[in-house]
């Protein structure tokens, strides 16, 4: 029994492209006015707003905090508004507070929204900015940290355990980003696939981590409507029910982070939200996966059991996890496929997620598509957080 | 395009209670911060033990020792300031006296570098104030 009581009803996206023309507001107006109308609502039905955070944007950090967007978009219904940090798990702390915010009777209808504009941040600020989060200035940064090093150690460590070969690693790109150039909302939106091969010939950024692994940092933005299940359940059109959750911490500082814990607590977690939302693995039709980084998708598919111990790496190379395989995952390539929008690849992952199981996924649409796991992480990993999602109730 | 990148060295951001690692590293010791009342050697160095919140606290010299958990060798796309540094492995080492930190591998071909290597401390200057614990191969 879910001790959940929230729907997403609407959802709004903007492409993630590298278009410094457009303004965080103007992608803001956009991606809300869309949510809204998606839901069926009245824009004066909103009755709150919870932003994600905008990462390394402090000016619209600060507007946003204050209180702004509801003013912007004349939401005269609006009682409340605030804005909820915890990096790439922002978004499910938002969906988390709506539900408190329904509950509570404070709103009945929640607008969360997310923008972030990488392209208009100047190069230094965008380098520093990632180079520092979520690292320990005293233990780690003085040394010569980037996140493609952390993520390279982690891959190193795995390749070590299991013997997964470079090209079985290299081809996870391939798979995101089979996904990627069939969603109108991704940066690599009808571009060719890389083949794992060319993955590696792609210059050596650090071990074993190659250029075509890394993340583009893109502009984009992305927004839902929320309400309580049983208001949703009148509505009388596709929603996106959410049917169970579990989270565990990790560590705040990388190097406190034990490989094998972080893997447990991947699987405990989908045990757990999958048992709250009274579903098996063999129920999900979607693994809607977040991971920010290629390389720890196999352990997320051997740590979930959707891949035997030690074969994560090589079930990508065989392409089940591709457009068109077997096993239907991160059906907008994760942020190697959709483009690195900060905090935002988590909002679009929700947004993903209701958009599957509304069955308006277009090319992307999974068949049949009832349950989808999804999970989320904030900062360098810092945590774990799975759900379930459905189509009913 | 002219950019202007901040090319100083980032030194560690130090604590009150971290202030005895970073002075026993400038004398050549790796020291531990260990508590009295329940025994746990605490690594990174924290104002009260995180196993039991003692304040009755010490350091232990550790023997140098340990072996690497994990690495990466960087040769591109790290910050400006430490571009001169390339090639660099960092790494997360094993000590013997059960806890794990991050350094560099240093003095070897960086291709040579394995997990489970044997590594032994070796402190590498930043100023007169800070000198950081990297790790070389044991000798064998
Ligand atoms: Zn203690």
């Amino acid at each position: 029994m879910s001790n959940s009581n929230l729907a997403i009803i609407g959802i709004g996206e903007v492409p993630t492209r590298i278009m410094p023309e457009r303004t965080r507001w103007d992608i803001l107006y956009d991606v809300c006015m869309e949510a809204i109308r998606d839901s069926g609502l009245d824009k004066n039905d909103i009755e709150a707003v919870i932003n994600v955070a905008p990462q390394a944007q402090p000016k619209l950090a600060a507007e946003l905090s204050f209180g702004k967007l509801p003013e912007e978009l004349g939401l005269k219904g609006c009682k409340d508004t605030c804005v909820c940090n915890a990096g790439g798990a922002s978004t499910s702390n938002c969906i988390r507070l709506a539900e408190q915010y329904i509950a509570s009777g404070i709103a009945k209808a929640v607008l969360i929204p997310h923008v972030t504009v990488h392209s208009t941040i100047p190069l230094e600020e965008q380098i520093n900015f990632f180079a520092k989060a979520g690292v320990d200035m005293q233990w780690e940064y003085p040394f010569g940290t980037t996140y493609n090093i952390l993520m390279g150690m982690m891959a190193n460590r795995y390749m070590h355990e299991t013997g997964a070969k470079p090209e079985h690693m290299a081809s996870v790109v391939t798979a995101l980003r089979s996904w990627a150039t069939k969603d109108p909302n991704s940066f690599f939106y009808q571009k060719k696939v890389p083949t794992p091969q060319m993955v590696m010939e792609s210059p050596l950024l650090n071990t074993p981590f190659h250029k075509r692994e890394s993340n583009i940092l893109g502009d984009g933005g992305s927004a839902m409507v929320v309400v309580s299940a049983q208001d949703a359940g009148r509505m009388n059109k596709p929603v996106a029910y959410k049917l169970g959750e579990s989270v565990r911490y990790f560590s705040g500082t990388p190097v406190l982070r034990d490989f094998y814990k972080v893997a447990e607590g991947f699987s405990v977690t989908a045990r757990e939200a999958m048992a709250e939302a009274g579903v098996t693995k063999d129920d999900i039709s979607l693994w809607n996966i977040y991971m920010a980084y290629p390389m720890n998708h196999p352990i997320m598919a051997e740590a979930l059991g959707v891949a035997p111990i030690g074969e994560g790496a090589k079930y990508f190379a065989e392409g089940r996890m591709s457009f068109g395989g077997d096993i239907p995952w991160s059906t907008i390539g994760d942020a190697p496929g959709r483009g690195h929008t900060g905090s935002g690849v988590s909002t679009a992952m929700y947004v993903e997620t209701a958009r599957q199981i509304m069955g308006k996924a277009g090319e992307r649409q999974v068949k049949e598509c009832r349950y989808v796991f999804q999970n989320t992480a904030g900062g360098s990993g810092f945590n774990n957080i799975a759900t379930v999602w459905g189509k009913e109730i | 395009m002219d950019i202007q990148f901040d090319m100083t060295r980032p030194l560690p951001e130090t604590q009150p209670w971290s202030k005895p690692f970073w002075e026993g590293t400038k004398q050549g010791k790796l020291l531990i911060q260990h508590c009295r009342d329940c025994n746990a050697n605490i690594f990174y160095p924290r104002k009260v033990c995180p196993e039991c919140w003692s304040k009755n606290m010490d350091w232990i010299m550790a023997g140098g020792k340990a072996k690497v958990y994990m690495f990466s060798t960087a040769y591109d796309m790290v910050e400006p300031k430490f571009m001169a540094d390339l090639p660099y492995t960092l790494a997360y080492v094993n000590l013997e006296e059960g806890i794990r930190m991050m350094t560099r591998i240093v003095e070897c071909d960086p291709t040579d570098i394995h997990i489970d290597m044997e590594v032994e401390v070796v402190f590498h200057k930043l100023n007169d104030e800070f000198y950081l614990p990297y790790f070389r191969p044991v000798k064998k």
